[in-house]
């Protein structure tokens, strides 16, 4: 922000107003209309957030602040929650950190064989890997349902986390961003490690994986975003509430409690803020993982 | 000279077995939850298959039985005039919300945070608060009442989810809402990739802002119209989350809400009828795959009239 400043001040005086004014207006309109689309865009999460303080008849009224401002909603979503919030947390985290480890490592092990390693058929495998993109989840319903219930993992039980953790385990988008990556590191790096006399491995997890730092970081918090906010496939593998991850227990907290909406709006906020946290830590991330699967795509 | 072609060989094979090691896994995953589970899904398709297994051979009977199936139409009629609507809103939406960000300077990081944040929260969470927010005494309602609108004289007295005739245009608005941030990064990307001398150029010939847009950005943005028509198609195909927390597996109010993955949920695990289910899967796969064929088919033809 700082160097916008700066350039801004090297500026001639003249130019920080616009010669023409048909282009200040445009300016100003495009503004307004930005101004406009950010309010739309927070104002129902600034909603919930206020409504979750809030008490039950004033949550139906168009009150901007509290009042009175209560923990009510929080109360009721700690204590009537079942499973208990604390053990939906627990379940959404465990989730959601293993894919991210599994995501980020065969990501860049497999980004790194397809952007760097030569081994016959490697651009066929690369294309049948981006095919997986054309396969909706849905079809695929009933045949993983049946494989997983063969293989054991349908039962209630810790197996029934790793049915979930299988499926998420690895996006053909995290290997792509660890593949366009890889594919922009310099030859030189990996050169000077081979004649040290490092292998294969040795040269990727000393050099190349340290050298794509900025893509591993996409890699993590794309995946630990899917797998924290995905519904369709815990709805589906997960048996026993037991194991429910938090959009699991705010589904059927919504369908129990219709219209009790200060716990459904702190049970909203919980669920929300680790994603939020993440994305203000790390935006730039999100956007140029984003961006690298949209240009190459 | 012979032992270093030998050392040679031996290196590349090396780097072979490396590369098919460090893919192994991946494609074993891929190998059984992708591309097997979609041989696997057309072979359950043609038996009367339960939740025990198989029970019976029936060849294209679930075929036959789909195509007789009035929910199954309502689901069908329901996903396309979904997509019909949402594809071409969520486009329009992201691609001026693009053009105007990458039109300003100061603040344009903000901006594109900005409106990328509602896609990071879950379906689960958007979705329950949009119902309170459109419920008939929620926020949308009070506004209206701000605006001079009495919402319980309206037909559907303002129970916009709650009504079959508002249902599903009102979880059309909701995902139109929360793509477009991302929508808008496709775009913004395709739009950094327009060489700057193209509207230069087109400046000294005179052509106005409007001009320009619709001579250079418009036809430069082919592979993104591209992109984000078939993200956007494959995306509004499969809605299920927001259908079913706001309506159920049934897709209440009156099926208003039930989509082909709906349906396909609904058969398979309310009614146990796999062999059924994956017939209705294989169907929604083709209709996926015609449609991209399709957008693919009207894109080129797009570009190419463009280029003339």
């Amino acid at each position: 922000m700082s160097a916008v400043f700066e350039r801004a001040a090297l500026r001639p005086a003249g130019r920080a107003t616009s010669p023409r004014p048909v282009a200040a207006a445009a300016r100003t309109a495009a503004y307004v209309l930005l101004a406009a689309y950010t309010l739309l865009v927070f104002a129902p999460f600034a909603w919930s957030v206020i409504t979750s303080f809030k008490t039950l008849p004033d949550s139906v009224t168009l009150g901007l602040l509290p009042h009175p401002a209560s923990t009510y909603g929080y109360q009721k979503a700690f204590t009537q929650l079942n499973p208990p919030l604390p053990v939906l947390l627990l379940n959404s985290t465990l989730i959601a950190t293993t894919v991210t480890v599994t995501n980020v490592l065969l990501g860049a092990l497999a980004g790194y064989a397809f952007a760097r390693l030569r081994f016959p058929g490697r651009e066929a495998i690369f294309l049948a890997v981006l095919g997986t993109l054309m396969i909706p989840d849905q079809l695929r319903l009933v045949p993983v349902y049946q494989i997983l219930a063969g293989a054991g993992l349908i039962t209630p039980g810790p197996a029934n986390y790793a049915g979930v953790v299988s499926i998420l385990a690895i996006r053909a988008l995290s290997i792509f961003i660890m593949r366009q990556y890889f594919l922009t590191v310099p030859y030189e790096l990996e050169e000077a490690a081979r004649l040290d006399g490092a292998g294969t491995f040795g040269t990727f997890w000393r050099i190349m994986l340290p050298a794509a730092r900025p893509a591993l970081a996409a890699v993590a918090i794309l995946s630990f975003q899917d797998a924290w906010n995905n519904f369709f496939w815990p709805l589906v593998i997960l048996q026993a509430p037991a194991h429910w991850t938090l959009p699991l227990g705010l589904a059927q907290f919504r369908f129990l409690y219709s219209t009790d909406w200060p716990p459904l709006m702190a049970v909203t906020v919980i669920a929300t803020v680790p994603v939020v946290a993440l994305y203000l830590f790390f935006q730039r991330h999100f956007v140029s993982g984003l961006v690298s699967a949209a240009v190459k795509g | 000279m012979i032992r270093a072609a030998r050392r040679g060989r031996t290196q590349r094979s090396r780097e072979a077995i490396a590369g098919y090691l460090f893919v192994a896994i991946p494609l074993t995953l891929y190998a059984v939850y992708q591309f097997g589970a979609l041989g696997y899904a057309f072979f359950i398709s043609f038996w009367r298959w339960e939740i025990l297994g198989p029970t019976a051979f029936v060849g294209p009977h679930n075929y036959q039985v789909l195509l007789a199936d009035p929910a199954f139409h309502r689901a069908v009629v329901n996903s396309v005039y979904y997509a019909v609507v949402v594809v071409p809103c969520q486009m329009a939406l992201g691609l001026v919300l693009a053009v105007v960000v990458n039109q300003i300077w100061f603040g344009r990081g903000f901006f594109r945070a900005a409106f990328y944040f509602p896609a990071i929260a879950s379906s689960a969470a958007i979705t329950v608060l949009y119902i309170y927010i459109m419920a008939p005494d929620g926020l949308f309602n009070h506004l209206l009442q701000l605006l001079g609108a009495n919402p319980s004289l309206f037909w559907n007295r303002g129970n916009w989810l709650g009504n079959g005739a508002t249902a599903l245009q009102s979880i059309m608005v909701l995902n139109v809402w929360t793509t477009s941030g991302t929508m808008m990064l496709f775009y913004l990307a395709g739009l950094q990739a327009i060489p700057t001398d193209l509207y230069e150029q087109a400046s000294v010939d005179g052509a106005g802002t409007w001009q320009r847009f619709w001579r250079i950005t418009f036809p430069m943005l082919a592979p993104s119209h591209y992109l984000v028509a078939v993200t956007s198609v494959i995306g509004a195909l499969q809605l299920f989350d927001q259908a079913y927390i706001a309506g159920g597996s049934d897709g209440n109010p009156n099926q208003a809400l039930l989509t082909m993955v709906l349906y396909l949920y609904d058969v398979a695990f309310r009614q146990f009828e796999f062999g059924y289910a994956a017939a209705v899967g294989i169907v929604l796969f083709a209709i996926i795959f015609a449609a991209t064929l399709l957008q693919r088919r009207f894109f080129g033809e797009v570009s190419w009239a463009a280029a003339q």
